[in-house]
């Protein structure tokens, strides 16, 4: 596709996906860094639900013949470190690459900075990355899927990694329901009165 | 409480997760690629660094992110929309935000703005460094990688959780 309706429509794509970001709150810091503090699961069942329609959606597709997967290739050391520095940086942040610009839209300030450390970090590893290749992305199995290890087609494992999904937020919702960790200004902060000038913070009274 | 209207401060996580997994629609029949959100500061980044130092733009790397091809340039697109709908679903709930988080002051034991500031700026370049060693992000691994099945996508997911957890217990303090 040429650039120009790849531009609008990655803009009118990406509206939606910044209006769900802002309306899960999961581009909140709160439910960012209470999630890996384990005492909230917001930012888990978005990208679980996420991840189940999204498998459901590529099997009805993929079952008819419409689109072809695009796995990326593994390198394990690559997938390895990458992730761990990644995941360092999402909690720290408070924020993934793509919910930054949601932080950003919704009024957050220090997500500008966050967004230029981005760039930078981008653009260092583009600096790096002719040496890195020969230490981090050389050899490796390739583009592996469970597919190829369980010898089970895409649609059934798919449809099959949903199912286990749905199953598994069914009974994260019941043991922990999604509005109990929205907060009282719904950015998961839970925090003494100290640090929320509204001090009427309540565990179970969203403000809606 | 009208759970998905458009003024509402909340949707159900549920409701969200839906909408967002359907973006692999359009995503694949449209511009034949996944949801991915780190290629674009590759392609922006690269585009900015090449005004100071033409050169980066040998780099096999650079010169194929910042190439003006539809795929390239619809991330860059699909994030800019990202500040725009969240924008316009805050103006419409009426959920303003502060300038910093207030789980901020606890979780860095200072409320010093300066020091956020700081802290934001390492973790972008941390999260963006990282994300491009393992080749996605959230997004590109996480929604979309673990979707198609793909064993790089989950194992670089099982590290970023993993290295997020640990910093959030070893580098912050509980929030």
């Amino acid at each position: 596709m040429s650039v120009f309706p790849a531009i609008l429509i990655g803009l009118a794509m990406g509206i939606v996906f910044g209006f769900a970001f802002e309306k899960a709150r999961v581009f909140e810091p709160g439910m960012i860094v209470g999630q890996m503090q384990f005492h909230n699961f917001t930012m888990l069942k978005v990208f679980l639900t996420a991840v189940a329609t999204g498998a459901v959606v590529l099997a009805v597709l993929h079952g008819f013949g419409l689109i072809k997967l695009a796995p990326k290739p593994t390198f394990y050391a690559a997938d390895i470190i990458g992730g761990l520095v990644l995941g360092a940086g999402i909690t720290l942040a408070g924020a993934c690459p793509g919910t930054i610009l949601a932080q950003i839209g919704a009024g957050y300030r220090d997500a500008i900075f966050t967004l230029i450390g981005g760039l930078a970090g981008a653009v260092a590893f583009s600096y790096a990355e002719p040496a890195l290749t020969p230490l981090l992305f050389t050899g490796g199995p390739g583009k592996i899927t469970f597919m190829d290890l369980t010898g089970v087609s895409y649609p059934v494992l798919a449809l099959g990694l949903a199912a286990v999904l749905v199953v598994a937020l069914v009974l994260l919702e019941r043991w922990r329901p999604w509005r109990a960790d929205l907060g009282a200004d719904v950015d998961g902060d839970f925090g003494p009165a100290e640090a929320t000038p509204s001090a009427n913070v309540t565990r179970l009274k969203p403000a809606e | 409480m009208q759970a998905c209207s458009l003024r509402a401060k909340a949707w159900s996580p549920y409701v969200a997760g839906i909408v967002i997994g359907l973006l692999q629609v359009p995503a694949f029949l449209l511009i034949n690629t996944a949801l991915g959100a780190s290629s674009s500061y590759v392609t922006v980044g690269g585009t900015i660094a090449a005004l100071f130092d033409p050169a980066i733009t040998q780099i096999d790397y650079v010169a194929k992110h910042v190439a003006p091809t539809g795929k390239n340039w619809w991330q860059v697109a699909l994030v800019v929309g990202v500040a725009l709908g969240a924008f316009v679903s805050m103006r419409l709930s009426g959920a303003r935000r502060k300038a910093i988080s207030p789980i901020w002051g606890r979780a860095l034991g200072t409320a010093n703005p300066l020091v956020r500031y700081g802290v934001a700026f390492g973790a972008g370049f941390l999260m963006l460094f990282g994300a491009r060693i393992a080749d996605g992000c959230t997004s590109g691994h996480g929604l979309s990688g673990m979707a198609q099945m793909a064993v790089s996508s989950t194992l670089a997911v099982a590290f970023m959780f993993a290295g997020g957890i640990a910093t959030a217990f070893l580098v912050l303090r509980r929030i």
